[in-house]
This record gives C-alpha cells, sequence and structure tokens, in this order.
C-alpha cells in the first residue's frame, strides 16, 4: 500500500482516538463544534478545488469528490470538536491567542509536510500561511458559534 | 439550464424564507442542530449513493469539485429537516406523529421526483421513485434519532437549563 493511503488510514484511527478523550458532561459541545466545522470545510474545501486553488490527488471517493473527505467531513472537525472540549476559556487573553496560534500553527505544518512529501495534497495557487490564516479564522467562527449556542440563553 | 439555475436560486431564496418565516425564535438552536446534523447525514449518505451510480445530477453547482448537488444537499434539504424537527410534537399520540412523519416524507419526495422527472438537477440511474421515498424515509429518520439523542437529556445542554431559569 502507498504511503498515501497508510496517511489517511492513521488520520482515521488518530482522529477516531481523539473522539474517545472527550469527557461525557462536553458531549454535546463537541457534536456541535463537529458539525459546525463540516458547514465551512465542506463549502470552502470545494469552493478552493472548483477555483484550481488546491487538489488532492490521492483520496477516498475520487470519482464523486475532488475534495479530501477524510480532512474536510471527519479530521479536521474533529480537531474542532477537540478545541472546543479543551478551550482555556477562564485563562488570559494571551494563552487564549496562543492555544488559537498553536492549533492553528500544528495543522499547517502538518499541511506543509504532506503536501512536500506525499501527493495527498497540491498547493497550486496556495501558500502556507492562507492555509494557516483559514483554519484560524474557521477554528475562530466555529468557537464564537459554539459560544452562541450554549451559554446566551436568552431568545 | 436556465431553467435548472432558477430552481437553484428558488431553493436558496424560499430556503432563507422559509428559516425565517417557520423556526421561531426561541426554537433556533433546535433548528440549528437539526440542520447541520441531517446534512451530515445526508452527504455521507450521498457519497456512496453518488460513487454507485444511484442517482447522478447533471447540472450542479460546483461541477469540477464534487458530482454532488451542492444546494439540496447542503442547504435546502437539511432546512426542510429543520422546520419538519421544530414543529413536530414529541408527545402528541403515536398515529399523529406517524402521519406527521410520512406526510413530510412524502411530500419531500414527490418533490425529488418531480425535479427529476422534469429538470437536469437530478438524474435517477439505480433508484426508482419508491427507492428515493425509501432513502428519504432513512434519511429522516437517522437524523431525528440523533437530534432527540442530543436534546433527550436537558440538564446537560445548558441554553435549555438557561431557559427553565428564566422562567
Amino acid at each position: 500500500m502507498r504511503i498515501e493511503w497508510w496517511l489517511l488510514l492513521s488520520v482515521w484511527v488518530v482522529a477516531t482516538g481523539i473522539l474517545f478523550f472527550i469527557p461525557k458532561n462536553k458531549i454535546r459541545l463537541a457534536v456541535v463544534a463537529f458539525l459546525f466545522q463540516q458547514i465551512i470545510t465542506f463549502l470552502i474545501g470545494l469552493v478552493v478545488v472548483e477555483f484550481g486553488l488546491l487538489e488532492y490527488p490521492v483520496r477516498l471517493f475520487p470519482t464523486v469528490n475532488r475534495t479530501s473527505f477524510t480532512f474536510e467531513y471527519y479530521a479536521f472537525p474533529v480537531i474542532c470538536a477537540a478545541f472546543n472540549v479543551w478551550y482555556p476559556n477562564h485563562r488570559s487573553n494571551l494563552i487564549q491567542v496562543g492555544y488559537y496560534v498553536g492549533f492553528s500553527s500544528v495543522l499547517t505544518i502538518a499541511e506543509v509536510i504532506i503536501e512536500k512529501y506525499t501527493s495527498l495534497i497540491n498547493y497550486i495557487h496556495w501558500d502556507w500561511y492562507t492555509s494557516l490564516i483559514t483554519i484560524g479564522v474557521a477554528l475562530y467562527i466555529a468557537r464564537e458559534f459554539c459560544v452562541w449556542f450554549f451559554t446566551k440563553g436568552e431568545v | 439550464m436556465l431553467m435548472e439555475r432558477l430552481i437553484l436560486v428558488a431553493m436558496w431564496l424560499f430556503g432563507f424564507v422559509g428559516l425565517f418565516l417557520f423556526i421561531p425564535r426561541k426554537d433556533r438552536r433546535k433548528g440549528f442542530l437539526a440542520f447541520l446534523m441531517f446534512q451530515a447525514v445526508i452527504w455521507l449518505c450521498d457519497i456512496p449513493a453518488f460513487k454507485y451510480d444511484l442517482l447522478r445530477a447533471p447540472v450542479r453547482e460546483l461541477p469540477k469539485a464534487t458530482d454532488l448537488p451542492l444546494t439540496i444537499d447542503y442547504f435546502f434539504y437539511p432546512v426542510l429537516f429543520a422546520i419538519y424537527y421544530v414543529h413536530r410534537r414529541s408527545k402528541g399520540n403515536l398515529w399523529s406523529r406517524i402521519t406527521y412523519f410520512f406526510v413530510w416524507v412524502s411530500v419531500i419526495s414527490l418533490f425529488d421526483i418531480v425535479i427529476e422527472r422534469y429538470t437536469d438537477l437530478l438524474e435517477y440511474e439505480f433508484l426508482k421513485w419508491y427507492g428515493m421515498w425509501m432513502y428519504i424515509v432513512f434519511l429522516f429518520y437517522v437524523s431525528q434519532v440523533c437530534c432527540n439523542w442530543f436534546f433527550k437529556d436537558k440538564a446537560l445542554f445548558q441554553a435549555e437549563r438557561w431557559e427553565m431559569n428564566e422562567n
């Protein structure tokens, strides 16, 4: 099996593994974060492929879907769920910003390495900082949605 | 081609109007969750359905990126499900609940069949009209079970708890 398929398999395994660490009283938060992140990644993911900014040569369901099903449907939403579940809500702003930067950077670095050494993803009109910014913004929007969904009780 | 485009625009338009008109403000979270849940389910089920040629979407929004119909999967049917879910009575008698479910599912299937028949937005390949009906029954049922699970334990759902404290 090619390295790409091993990577995809391990992404599915690791993401599923993360799910098991989510505390029971935060399952609903995780579900909302997961589902909401999907609507961002679906749309943006499809649009960037449609305009030829990125391509995913090796992917699941290659004939019907030219985006990365693994990343957009599962891996990134799971990371977003984890992001929200362990969000340092009552800590200083510096730590909160650091939390965003940390998540975005780790994901971007992983993506750049994958881009460089495998054909899971190819940047066409895309740069590492585009990933960094879009990942950060996507995490932020999802976080705001979760805060609205759970804490603001008034209508 | 023009008619298909107009129908897609109409779906977005009526979808937004429907969200505003038929989802009461106090049920916005419920509606949102139903929307998100249905979308995740239909996307997951449609990918294999399109892969194995059960149906096709010849005219679609992002033809290069995906073979799936974006408006229907991403927006219009999730909106319909959200409206359905917000207005269903969880406590009425069994028959009225069953009727409510099947009326919704049948009307949406009928809509789907008409779209298939008279436009190029959808083409059924191996799927027959009753297959689409069963498919929509399945999608609605699975999404409903998931949403019911989510709202099952009200103590865990903070927004609900908030509202209860308010009253």
